[in-house]
C-alpha cells in the first residue's frame, strides 16, 4: 500500500473477500498468521484460507471445520496488492492455490449447453 | 432511456420482492380479519424497507460488497454462520411457498393438476434462470407482476368507506383480539421487510456494476419501487377488508384474493389478478432462490453472480439448482403453501436483526464507505427501525404460539 493509513485487522481484513489479479473472487480471509507476537512488534505474515482454519474461530467454527473438507491455503502477506473493501491479490488464484473448490465444481456444470 | 430501463430493477424488487406470497397471505388475512385497521403497519413496513434497501444498495454500490459480505465481516465467522444457516432455512421455506403459489396460480389458470404444475413451475423457473440474462429476468417478472395493479382498481371499485380507510392509516389498537392483532402486525412488518429482498437487491447492485454515480438511482429505486409495492399491499388489504370481512370469509388459500378481483371486474379482473400473482410470486421465487445462493457464496468467498455465466461461478450455480430441487421436494409433500408462508415470514422476523445490524454498522464505517457514510436522516431512521426489529424479533414466535398462528 502506497499511502500510510491505519488498518483495523479485525474489521478491515479478517473475514473479507479475496479477489485475485484477474478480478476473480477466490475465498475469504478465514484467519491471519502473525509472527513475533512475543519478541517484538507483531507482524502479519500470511492470510490463511480453508476449512481447517475455521477451528480457530470459536465453537461454531470447530463444528463447521469438522463437517467440511478441504486444505489450509497460506497466502504470504507479500502477495497482497491492496486492501479496499476486499483484499486484492497480486497473482491469479491458481498460482496461489486459491479458488480450487470452484475449479473442482466446474466440470459438474460446464457440460450443460449455455453454461 | 438507459436510466428509465434501470428503474426496472426497483420495479422488480417492488413487485417480485415486495409483493410476494408473504404479502399476499398476510395482507389478505389481515384485511379479512381486521378490515382497514392494520393499514398503518404497511406504512411502517414500507418506510422500513425503503430505509434499509437504500442503505444496502448504497453499501453495495460504493464497496462492491453485498449484504452477506457485511454480515460475515461484522459478526465474525461463528455468529455469521448462524445467520447464514437461519437465512438459508427461511429462504428455502419462502422459496418452497412461492413455488406452491406459482403452481396454484397456474392451476387456477389452466385447470391442470397442482402436483404436475409444481414440476412444470420448477422446470420453467430453472430454465429461465439458466437461459435469461439478469436484466431480462427482472423485466419479464417485473412487468408481468404489474398486472397486480388491477387490485388498485378493485379496491376503488368496491367503494370502501374511505373514512375507515383513513382511520386505519393512524396507529390504533382494537378493543378486543389484541394478541391476534399484534400477530398480524408483526406478520405484515415481516412480510414487508423480509430480509431476502435486501440480499437480492444488494447482490443485484453488484451484478449490474453500479458505482457511486448510481446512488441517485439507488435512492429513486428504493423510494419508487417500494412505495409501489406498498400501494399494492394497501389495495390487497382494502379488497379483503371491503369484501371478505362483511361476509365473514377467512381466505384459506391464495386463489381467494383473485376471486375478490372477479367480483367488481368479471373474468378479465380474475385473469389479470391470476397473471399478476403468477409473475409476482414467480419473480419472488427467483429472488429467493438467488438470495440463498448469493448468501452461501458470499459467506464462503466463492465466485458468484448470474453475470459470470453458470460455469464461471460453478458452486453458485450448483447452490441455486440444489435449492430449487429442495424446494420441489418440500412443496411436493403436499404442505399447504399458506401455512408454510406464515412460518417463513414469522421465522424471517427472528432473523431480521442479524441482517440489519451489520448493514447499519457498515453503512457508518468511513473506511468502507468514504464520503457516502450514513447521514443523520439515514441513521435516525435506521436506529428507529432497529428498535422496531428487535421488539418484533423477540415477540414474533411467542405471539405465533399464543394466537395459534392468528386463529385466536
Amino acid at each position: 500500500m502506497s499511502t500510510a493509513r491505519e488498518l483495523d485487522l479485525g474489521l478491515g481484513v479478517l473475514d473479507h473477500q479475496l479477489v485475485d489479479s484477474e478480478g476473480r473472487r477466490c475465498g475469504n480471509v478465514d484467519d491471519l498468521e502473525l509472527s513475533s507476537v512475543r519478541e517484538g512488534p507483531p507482524t502479519v505474515t500470511a492470510i490463511l484460507v480453508g476449512p481447517p482454519v475455521w477451528r480457530g474461530r470459536g465453537w461454531i467454527g470447530r463444528i463447521a471445520a469438522f463437517l467440511a473438507s478441504g486444505q489450509t491455503v497460506r497466502v504470504p502477506w507479500e502477495e497482497v496488492e491492496k486492501i479496499d473493501s476486499a483484499v486484492q491479490l497480486r497473482k491469479p488464484a491458481s498460482e496461489l492455490r486459491l479458488g480450487r473448490g470452484d475449479d473442482r465444481a466446474r466440470p459438474l456444470v460446464d457440460w450443460i449447453p449455455g453454461s | 432511456m438507459r436510466r428509465i430501463f434501470q428503474i426496472a430493477l426497483g420495479i422488480l424488487a417492488a413487485i417480485g420482492g415486495f409483493v410476494d406470497i408473504g404479502d399476499l397471505v398476510f395482507n389478505v388475512e389481515a384485511g379479512a380479519k381486521f378490515g382497514y385497521d392494520l393499514l398503518w403497519v404497511i406504512v411502517v413496513g414500507v418506510v422500513g424497507i425503503i430505509v434499509y434497501s437504500e442503505m444496502c444498495g448504497r453499501v453495495a454500490a460504493v464497496s462492491k460488497r453485498a449484504v452477506f459480505d457485511a454480515i460475515r465481516e461484522r459478526l465474525g465467522f461463528g455468529v455469521g454462520l448462524g445467520a447464514l444457516v437461519a437465512s438459508e432455512v427461511v429462504n428455502l421455506m419462502t422459496l418452497a411457498a412461492e413455488v406452491g403459489g406459482v403452481a396454484l396460480a397456474l392451476e387456477l389458470l389452466s385447470g391442470l393438476s397442482y402436483e404436475a404444475l409444481i414440476v412444470v413451475g420448477i422446470v420453467v423457473l430453472g430454465v429461465v434462470i439458466w437461459v435469461a440474462p439478469f436484466e431480462w429476468i427482472e423485466r419479464i417478472f417485473g412487468y408481468g407482476g404489474l398486472a397486480l395493479l388491477v387490485f388498485v382498481v378493485v379496491a376503488v371499485k368496491l367503494h370502501p368507506e374511505w373514512g375507515s380507510v383513513g382511520h386505519g392509516l393512524v396507529p390504533n389498537v382494537p378493543p378486543s383480539d389484541k394478541l391476534v392483532y399484534a400477530y398480524f402486525a408483526i406478520g405484515l412488518l415481516g412480510a414487508a421487510m423480509t430480509p431476502y429482498e435486501v440480499y437480492f437487491y444488494s447482490s443485484g447492485v453488484v451484478e449490474e456494476g453500479w458505482g457511486p454515480k448510481d446512488l441517485g438511482l439507488n435512492r429513486a429505486n428504493s423510494l419508487i419501487g417500494y412505495s409501489l409495492g406498498g400501494l399494492l399491499s394497501f389495495a390487497l388489504m382494502i379488497t379483503a377488508g371491503a369484501l371478505f370481512l362483511p361476509l365473514g370469509i377467512e381466505p384459506q388459500f391464495i386463489g381467494t384474493v383473485a376471486l375478490g378481483s372477479q367480483v367488481p371486474l368479471g373474468t378479465i379482473g380474475l385473469l389479470l389478478a391470476l397473471v399478476g400473482i403468477l409473475f409476482a410470486v414467480g419473480g419472488a421465487a427467483i429472488d429467493t432462490c438467488f438470495s440463498g445462493a448469493y448468501n452461501l457464496a458470499q459467506f464462503f468467498g466463492w465466485e458468484w453472480g448470474k453475470q459470470r455465466r453458470p460455469a464461471g461461478a460453478p458452486r453458485f450455480t450448483i447452490a441455486w439448482a440444489v435449492l430449487l430441487v429442495l424446494a420441489l421436494a418440500i412443496i411436493m409433500t403436499g404442505i399447504d403453501p399458506v401455512l408454510l408462508t406464515e412460518y417463513a415470514v414469522i421465522f424471517s422476523v427472528v432473523a431480521l436483526p442479524l441482517t440489519y445490524v451489520p448493514i447499519l454498522l457498515v453503512a457508518n464505517d468511513r473506511a468502507y464507505m468514504g464520503p457516502h457514510v450514513n447521514g443523520k436522516l439515514a441513521n435516525a431512521f435506521g436506529l428507529f427501525y432497529l428498535v422496531v426489529i428487535l421488539v418484533v424479533a423477540v415477540t414474533a414466535i411467542p405471539l405465533m404460539i399464543l394466537t395459534h398462528q392468528g386463529q385466536g
